[in-house]
C-alpha cells in the first residue's frame, strides 16, 4: 500500500517538475526581441505547420458539414422543421465542432510533427551544436513554432467552418431539396457574430496555444533516443486531445453558461 | 597568458544518484592535442559539455582561457563560444539546410559580414577539408565521413582558438579515419590551435595526441605521453592501452559461481 | 526542398484562405451587413413583455424582413420593455399608428417584431415610439388562462 503511495507521490512530482519546466520553455521561447531572419524562419514554419495540413482540414470539414446536414435532415424532418437544419449545423459547427475537431487534426496531424521534428533534432545533437555555437536553440527552433502554431490553428478553424458550412448547404440544398432561402436565410437570422462566431473562434486560439505549447515541449524534454521520440509524439497527440476536450467543456460554461 | 588553454581543478559533479565525476584535474596546454579517453560511459561527454558551459559541475574549477566558465553570465558564454568549436560525434548538421548553410551558419549568427565575404569564407574552410564540391549537397545525401568532415568546416567557420572533438573517429572506414587523422593534425599545426579529443581508438588517438588522459570512476588514472601509458605502474591503465579482455574492469558481468549456476537446477 | 518563394506565396495564400473562409462566415452565415447601413433610421417601441425577443431578432413588414432589433431595454418606472429597431431605409412610409407585434416563427420558432400598418397621415420618422403594440404572447401564460377559465365554469 505504502509503495503505491510513494509512487503516486512521485508521479505527481514528476508532473509538477514537467509543468515547471514547461512553463520556462515557453517563457524563454516567447521572450526576446525578434531578429533578422526570425520572419523567415517564422514563414518556413506556417508552411509546415498550416499549409501541409489544408488537406486534411478541407476534407474532414467537407465530410463532416455533410454528415450533419444529412442526420439532421432527417431528425428535423419529423417535425416538419427541415428548413432548420442550416441553422442547426450552422451553431454547431461554429461553437464546437470547428475549434475541437480542428484542434484534435491539428495535434494529431501538425503537433506530432513539430514533437519528432524537435525530438529528432535533440537526439541528433543538433540543438546542442547550436546552443555551443551561440544560438539559442529556444529562439531559433521552438519559438517560431510556437507562433506558428497559434497563427495557424485559427485560420485553419475558418476555413474549416467556412467549408463545412458550405458543404452542409451543398448536401442540404443541392442534394436533399432544403429550400435555399430558408437554409441560409434561417442561418443567417440565428447565427450571431460575436456570440457564435466570435466565441467559437476564441476558443480556437485557446486550443492553438495549449496545442502548440505541449507539441514544441514534448519534443524538447523528450528523451534523446529513437523510443523517446516515439513516446513523446505519442504524448502530444494524447494530452492535445485531453485538454482540447476538458477546456472545451470550461469554455463552453463559461461563455455559454446559463445553465440553470 | 598561462601555458594551458583549460584547467580544471577538483571537479565534482553527479547526475541523481550517480556520481559522475569525484574530484577530477586536468590541464589542457596551449596549441596542442590533448585526448581524454577511458571506459564507455565514464561522462567524457559530460565533460565536454561542462568545458563548453552548457551544463555546471556541483563544485569545481573550470579555468578556460583566463574565464571560471561555470560563473559566465550569459552574454559572457556567448563570447567564449565564438573561439570554441565542438565536433560531435553525430557531426549534428542541420539537417534542414544545405551544407554550404550549414558552414554558413556560425558566420550568419556572430558577424556581419555580407554575403560574398560570407560566400568565400565558406568556400575556404569546405576547402581545407576537401568537400568545397559539395557545396550544394543535404546532409542527408552525404556519408559519414563526409557528414564529419563538413561539421568539421563548420566548426573552424569562426577560427576558433580551440576545438572539441566527440568520438571524432568512431565508425569510420579507414580511408576516412585517415583524411580525420590528418585534419584534426594538420589544422592544430596551421591554424595554432589548441585540441580535445574525446576517443576510444587508442591508435588512431595515439598517433597524433601529444598527451593524454584515461578517466575512469571520476578521475583521472593515468596522464602523460602514449608511450608513457603503456608502461604505466596502474594495471586498468594499461588493460585500456592494450585492450586487455579482462583485467582490473573483468570480463564477466557479476554474477555466482558457473558450475553451481548450471547445475543447480538439476 | 521548397524554394522560398513558393514557400512564401503558399503561405500567403494559406492566410488569404483563413481571411475568405471569415468573410464568408460572417456575411453568408451570420448575416452581418443586411441591409445598407447607411439611409437606415431608429424606431423605439414598448411592450409589456418581450420574451424571447433577442437582439437582432428580425423586424418584418407583411413578412419581409425590414430591419433588426437593435437593443433591448427597459424602462423602470412604467415596468415596459423599451425595443429599439434598426429599420432600413427604402421603407420610410410607416405611419404613426403602425402597430408593432411581437410573433413566433412557425411554431417553435425564434421572435420577431412583425409591424402592421396603420391608416394615419403622419408618418414615423427617426427615433419615434411606436405606441400601437401587442407583446408577446407567452405559451405558458395562455395555457394559464384556459385552464383557469376552464376551471372556473
Amino acid at each position: 500500500m505504502l509503495r503505491y503511495l510513494r509512487l503516486l507521490g512521485q508521479w505527481a512530482l514528476d508532473w509538477i517538475g514537467a509543468l515547471g519546466r514547461a512553463s520556462l520553455v515557453w517563457f524563454w521561447s516567447l521572450a526576446g526581441l525578434p531578429r533578422r531572419g526570425d520572419m523567415t524562419l517564422l514563414i518556413k514554419q506556417i508552411y509546415q505547420i498550416g499549409v501541409l495540413s489544408v488537406i486534411i482540414i478541407v476534407l474532414s470539414a467537407f465530410s463532416i458539414g455533410a454528415v450533419l446536414a444529412l442526420q439532421g435532415y432527417t431528425q428535423l424532418a419529423r417535425v416538419g422543421a427541415q428548413e432548420s437544419v442550416g441553422l442547426g449545423v450552422a451553431l454547431v459547427l461554429l461553437r464546437e465542432l470547428g475549434p475541437v475537431v480542428t484542434g484534435l487534426l491539428f495535434a494529431g496531424r501538425a503537433g506530432s510533427a513539430v514533437t519528432a521534428e524537435i525530438g529528432l533534432m535533440k537526439t541528433t545533437d543538433q540543438l546542442s551544436s547550436m546552443e555551443m555555437m551561440g544560438v539559442d536553440p529556444l529562439h531559433r527552433i521552438v519559438a517560431p513554432r510556437l507562433w506558428a502554431g497559434m497563427i495557424c490553428m485559427p485560420l485553419l478553424t475558418l476555413i474549416f467552418n467556412a467549408v463545412a458550412i458550405w458543404g452542409s448547404g451543398l448536401v442540404g440544398v443541392g442534394w436533399l431539396g432544403v429550400d435555399p432561402g430558408g437554409f441560409w436565410g434561417g442561418m443567417q437570422d440565428g447565427v450571431e457574430m460575436w456570440d457564435d462566431i466570435g466565441k467559437g473562434m476564441l476558443k480556437s486560439v485557446v486550443f492553438a496555444m495549449v496545442i502548440s505549447w505541449i507539441a514544441v515541449f514534448q519534443g524538447y524534454d523528450s528523451t534523446p533516443t529513437a523510443e523517446g521520440i516515439s513516446v513523446a509524439t505519442t504524448k502530444t497527440v494524447v494530452y492535445s486531445s485531453v485538454a482540447v476536450l476538458a477546456l472545451d467543456f470550461i469554455l463552453t460554461l463559461v461563455m455559454y453558461g446559463e445553465f440553470k | 597568458m598561462t601555458d594551458n588553454l583549460i584547467e580544471i581543478e577538483g571537479l565534482r559533479f553527479s547526475r541523481g544518484d550517480r556520481i559522475i565525476f569525484d574530484g577530477l584535474d586536468l590541464v589542457v596546454p596551449r596549441g596542442r592535442i590533448t585526448a581524454l579517453m577511458g571506459p564507455s560511459g565514464t561522462g567524457k561527454t559530460t565533460l565536454l559539455r561542462i568545458i563548453g558551459g552548457q551544463i555546471r559541475p556541483d563544485s569545481g574549477r573550470v579555468i578556460v582561457d583566463g574565464l571560471d566558465v561555470p560563473t559566465l553570465s550569459r552574454t559572457e558564454l556567448f563570447e567564449l563560444r565564438k573561439n570554441m568549436g565542438m565536433l560531435f560525434q553525430s557531426s549534428a548538421l542541420f539537417t534542414d539546410i544545405s551544407v554550404f548553410e550549414n558552414v554558413a551558419f556560425p558566420l550568419r549568427v556572430h558577424t556581419n559580414l555580407p554575403d560574398e565575404m560570407i560566400r568565400d569564407l565558406v568556400l575556404m574552410k569546405l576547402n581545407a577539408v576537401g568537400l568545397r564540391g559539395a557545396r550544394d549537397l543535404m546532409p542527408s545525401q552525404l556519408s559519414g565521413g563526409m557528414s564529419r568532415r563538413v561539421a568539421l568546416a563548420r566548426t573552424i567557420a569562426l577560427d576558433p582558438k580551440f576545438i572539441m572533438y566527440d568520438e571524432p573517429f568512431t565508425g569510420q572506414d579507414p580511408i576516412a579515419m585517415g583524411v580525420l587523422v590528418s585534419l584534426i593534425r594538420g589544422l592544430n599545426e596551421s591554424l595554432a590551435m589548441t585540441s580535445l579529443v574525446v576517443s576510444h581508438d587508442i591508435h588512431e588517438t595515439a598517433s597524433i595526441a601529444d598527451q593524454m588522459y584515461i578517466i575512469s570512476d571520476g578521475h583521472v588514472i593515468g596522464e602523460g605521453t602514449p608511450k608513457v601509458l603503456r608502461d604505466h605502474p596502474s594495471t586498468m591503465v594499461r588493460q585500456f592501452m592494450l585492450g586487455s579482455p579482462d583485467g582490473p574492469v573483468p570480463f564477466h558481468y557479476p554474477a555466482d559461481n558457473f558450475l553451481d549456476d548450471v547445475l543447480g537446477d538439476a | 526542398m521548397i524554394r522560398m518563394r513558393t514557400l512564401e506565396i503558399s503561405v500567403g495564400a494559406f492566410v488569404l484562405a483563413g481571411i475568405v473562409g471569415l468573410v464568408f462566415l460572417a456575411f453568408r452565415v451570420s448575416g452581418v451587413g443586411v441591409g445598407e447601413t447607411s439611409g437606415n433610421y431608429v424606431l423605439k417601441a414598448k411592450f409589456d413583455d418581450v420574451a424571447g425577443l433577442r437582439v437582432r431578432s428580425k423586424v418584418s413588414l407583411a413578412g419581409v424582413t425590414i430591419g433588426r432589433v437593435a437593443k433591448i431595454g427597459v424602462d423602470s418606472e412604467t415596468a415596459e420593455a423599451i425595443v429599439t429597431m434598426e429599420v432600413s431605409g427604402d421603407v420610410d412610409n410607416l405611419s404613426v399608428d403602425t402597430g408593432a407585434r411581437i410573433q413566433t416563427e412557425g411554431f417553435l420558432g425564434g421572435r420577431y417584431i412583425s409591424l402592421v400598418p396603420g391608416g394615419e397621415d403622419q408618418l414615423l420618422a427617426d427615433g419615434d415610439t411606436i405606441t400601437n403594440t401587442q407583446g408577446a404572447l407567452v405559451l405558458e401564460n395562455l395555457i394559464g388562462d384556459v385552464i383557469t377559465k376552464l376551471g372556473s365554469k
